[in-house]
């Protein structure tokens, strides 16, 4: 059992509200549900939809064929036909958007108390609210006799609050960023929680500011962290060099959308992964970690912390829009990796520096502390063998073996059910799990949301292992993966 | 706390007779009257002339980039509020590379104290113009002279709502009285250093003999519009007199 519903309308009309409603509500019925955001950059008008699937079993992605549409303007009836299944239900007409949320239970076959309470929680205008909701449950018939869910008890959250909570929970002390989609709902969600925790968020006037400002708390000792998109990422990359020669333990968040230049705003891609393996001049350690779904996102951000912390070096959580503001059912927030506090103000230095923290010309110290990071370099490499920097899911025999990293597990894990393939996820970038080569079957097939196969790249610089062309499955317009065409596409280069 | 508790071991490399001698020792003697402990000052410098200070003042904090010390300095109060914290900076790194910062400062009016070695011009890259580099300026770079105006810091901070604007001459008197001053104004204090370039930029030297003290003239600091009429009286180009001391101060914190 698996359906896919697709909610569009204009910018404005609360296509979000009645997602997050019936998200909500499913979750707690004990199904597992999973819905991605499509929307434009512009404030009102224009034309936005969700896709939001659910099943009995885990589900981590969307597919191309929808059981119902809803369309709360015109357009979307429109814009979306060809993609409702023959025997789909299209929602339509002048109506507000609760009445949706109504008329979608009933043709569910979902007890009206259910969405009540969550219009209850959700408060706003819920006098209106749950009238037009009955007037919509009233209006239709139950058209899908679904099955049962099996009660399990998930929580229903989307990538960046796994950024966010990972950071509260590790304790950090400072959050600075400047807004940029798809990073700004980290701020916004430690914005909101800050008065109930013991650390400060700010928003400053530039991403020059924004590391700096890190890197100035970082140096007293604090757990310290920013975040922002490719372009305000690449504004930082002067400091980010500057805590590589200091030793300065800063974290950032990196949430990719396709660039280059300004790309596309609002939309995902993994177009980063080079820049955040190579971004400062010089040469310096640092840690880069990219996590696949919110657990992973809560998880990878401790990690961050705990070796920037540990080694004194700067460390990049790499995400996307995708993973960021796609909503997923996860059973919990799992245990995390105490994090002790390693540094305290004494004299840093953006220069090579000697015993004394001024900075040096000498060649001997030089060469001493270059042959420093080199060993700091080492131990991380040491230290990384005590995490889990990969993941393996499917038939871990199979000589066909998928590859990626990133948002592309949700739409790959659920692509390769029921097909004789093996996934390796890779969590951690940098230090790159050499050994996983071990892992590689005889048909290597690689999945990545760029144009160019930036992983396969890494791949080869690291094991010498080159997958071809023919086996590369790259999306570069902006959008996700979706499970079906997906799986057709594995499948067709199947051994 | 005494000299040597504040002094590191390095030779200063700054040319002999440079005016940077004097700022080191108005800012020594001022730290150690200001009667804390070491580790209650944290210190930033940018890149340039200027920021060599930092590996002569034995105190925590760090010799950071061009351009970024205005945010560092906003890091390390953010994080441990209780530090008196000093940033310094040329005028390449304040007025050219760093300028967002400077207005943004000067809007949040945190806690911190700013100190800009103004010679007009990029002394360690060797006499290229800076944007307060006074009109026909030459250089290798700039053959033909400047030929743009330099700008106003003092009329920028004012207009940006700095809370405390000074300037003060490169004489360890006048830097160890105004960072006093500094250090007990509560907000954002900008403190602009002249500090003539004796390789570079000698004719600057004159300026010495063209100051002359607000404070005597009985200048009303409280006021912004004498403040401005103040700040327009040097405008980085012709010199006939400079006005130094404060000509700005309110409190908001």
């Amino acid at each position: 059992m698996r359906y896919n519903i697709l909610f569009g309308g204009e910018a404005g009309q609360g296509p979000n509200v009645l997602t997050n409603v019936l998200g909500e509500a499913l979750v707690k019925l004990g199904y597992f549900v999973y819905y991605s955001r499509d929307y434009q950059s512009l404030i009102r008008g224009g034309h936005n939809f969700n896709v939001l699937t659910f099943s009995d079993k885990e589900v981590y992605s969307n597919d191309s064929e929808m059981d119902i549409i809803i369309s709360i303007d015109e357009a979307t009836a429109k814009i979306h036909e060809d993609e409702l299944k023959k025997d789909g239900i299209l929602l339509d007409g002048d109506h507000q958007n609760m009445y949706f949320a109504g008329a979608l239970f009933k043709v569910l076959g979902l007890p009206f108390e259910v969405l009540e309470e969550e219009l209850r929680i959700l408060k706003h205008r819920f006098d209106e609210n749950i009238k037009e909701a009955r007037d919509g449950y009233e209006a239709v018939k139950v058209c899908f006799d679904i099955v049962k869910s099996k009660k399990n008890k998930g929580i229903f959250v989307d990538g960046n609050e796994g950024i966010s909570e990972g950071a509260i929970k590790s304790g950090i002390d400072m959050y600075y960023a400047y807004p940029m989609t798809p990073a700004t709902s980290v701020l916004t969600k430690l914005a909101q929680k800050e008065k109930d925790n013991e650390y400060f968020t700010m928003e400053l006037e530039n991403e020059i500011s924004v590391i700096n400002a890190t890197i100035g708390s970082a140096m007293t000792g604090k757990i310290a962290m920013c975040g922002t998109s490719g372009g305000g990422f690449d504004l930082m990359t002067e400091s980010l060099s500057l805590a590589g020669v200091a030793g300065i333990p800063v974290i950032i968040f990196l949430s990719q959308r396709p660039g280059p230049g300004t790309g596309v705003a609002t939309y995902t891609a993994q177009g980063d992964l080079n820049i955040a393996r190579h971004a400062g001049h010089g040469e310096f350690n640092r840690v880069v970690l990219a996590p696949g779904d919110p657990v992973q996102a809560y998880k990878l951000t401790n990690q961050a912390i705990y070796f920037s912390q540990k080694f004194g070096i700067p460390s990049i959580v790499v995400s996307d829009k995708h993973l960021g503001e796609s909503f997923y059912t996860i059973p919990s927030w799992p245990d995390l990796k105490e994090i002790k506090k390693s540094r305290k103000l004494k004299r840093y230095n953006s220069y090579e520096k000697d015993g004394d923290g001024s900075a040096t010309e000498n060649s001997r110290i030089i060469e001493e502390n270059v042959l420093r990071r080199k060993e700091v370099g080492l131990e991380i490499e040491k230290e990384s063998f005590n995490f889990s920097k990969y993941e393996i899911f499917g038939n871990k025999k199979s000589k066909n073996v998928v590859i990626s990293w990133g948002s592309t597990k949700g739409a790959i894990v659920d692509a390769i059910d029921g097909l004789d393939v093996k996934f390796i996820q890779v969590k951690y970038i940098e230090p790159f799990p050499v050994e996983l080569a071990n892992e590689f079957g005889e048909n290597l097939i690689l999945v990545e949301n760029n144009a160019t196969g930036q992983l396969a790249g890494l791949i080869a610089e690291k094991t010498g292992i080159i997958i071809e062309e023919e086996n590369r499955i790259l999306r570069f317009d902006g959008r996700p993966f979706l499970r079906d065409e997906l799986k057709k596409e594995i499948e067709e280069r199947m051994k | 706390m005494e000299l040597k508790d504040i002094t590191t071991k390095t030779n200063p490399t700054w040319c002999p007779g440079c005016p940077n001698f004097m700022i080191l020792a108005g800012v020594k003697n001022a730290i150690i009257k200001f009667k804390k402990k070491r580790e209650d000052f944290a210190l930033v410098t940018g890149i340039g002339c200027h920021a060599k200070l930092f590996d002569y003042l034995n105190l925590n904090g760090i010799n950071s980039l061009h351009g970024r010390v205005l945010p560092t300095c906003l890091g390390i109060k953010k994080a441990k509020p209780e530090l008196t914290v000093f940033g310094f900076s040329g005028d390449g790194d304040a007025y050219a590379e760093g300028m967002e910062h400077l207005i943004h400062a000067a809007r949040f009016d945190f806690d911190y104290n700013y100190f800009v070695h103004n010679n007009q011009v990029f002394a360690l890259t060797v006499g290229q113009p800076t944007p307060v580099s006074e009109l026909g300026y030459t250089d290798k770079t700039t053959p033909n002279g400047v030929s743009v105006y330099p700008i106003n810091p003092l009329k920028i901070m004012l207009a940006s709502g700095a809370s405390f604007v000074a300037r003060v001459y490169a004489d360890p008197k006048q830097v160890e009285w105004i960072m006093g001053e500094a250090m007990k104004h509560k907000g954002f204090s900008f403190v602009e250093i002249l500090q003539p370039c004796l390789v570079f930029h000698p004719q600057t030297s004159a300026y010495k003999e063209k100051c002359y003290s607000l404070e005597k003239e009985g200048h009303d600091k409280t006021s912004f519009r004498e403040a401005w009429n103040k700040a327009d009286e040097f405008d980085y180009n012709v010199a006939e007199k400079i006005p130094t001391g404060v000509f700005y101060q309110v409190e908001r914190v």
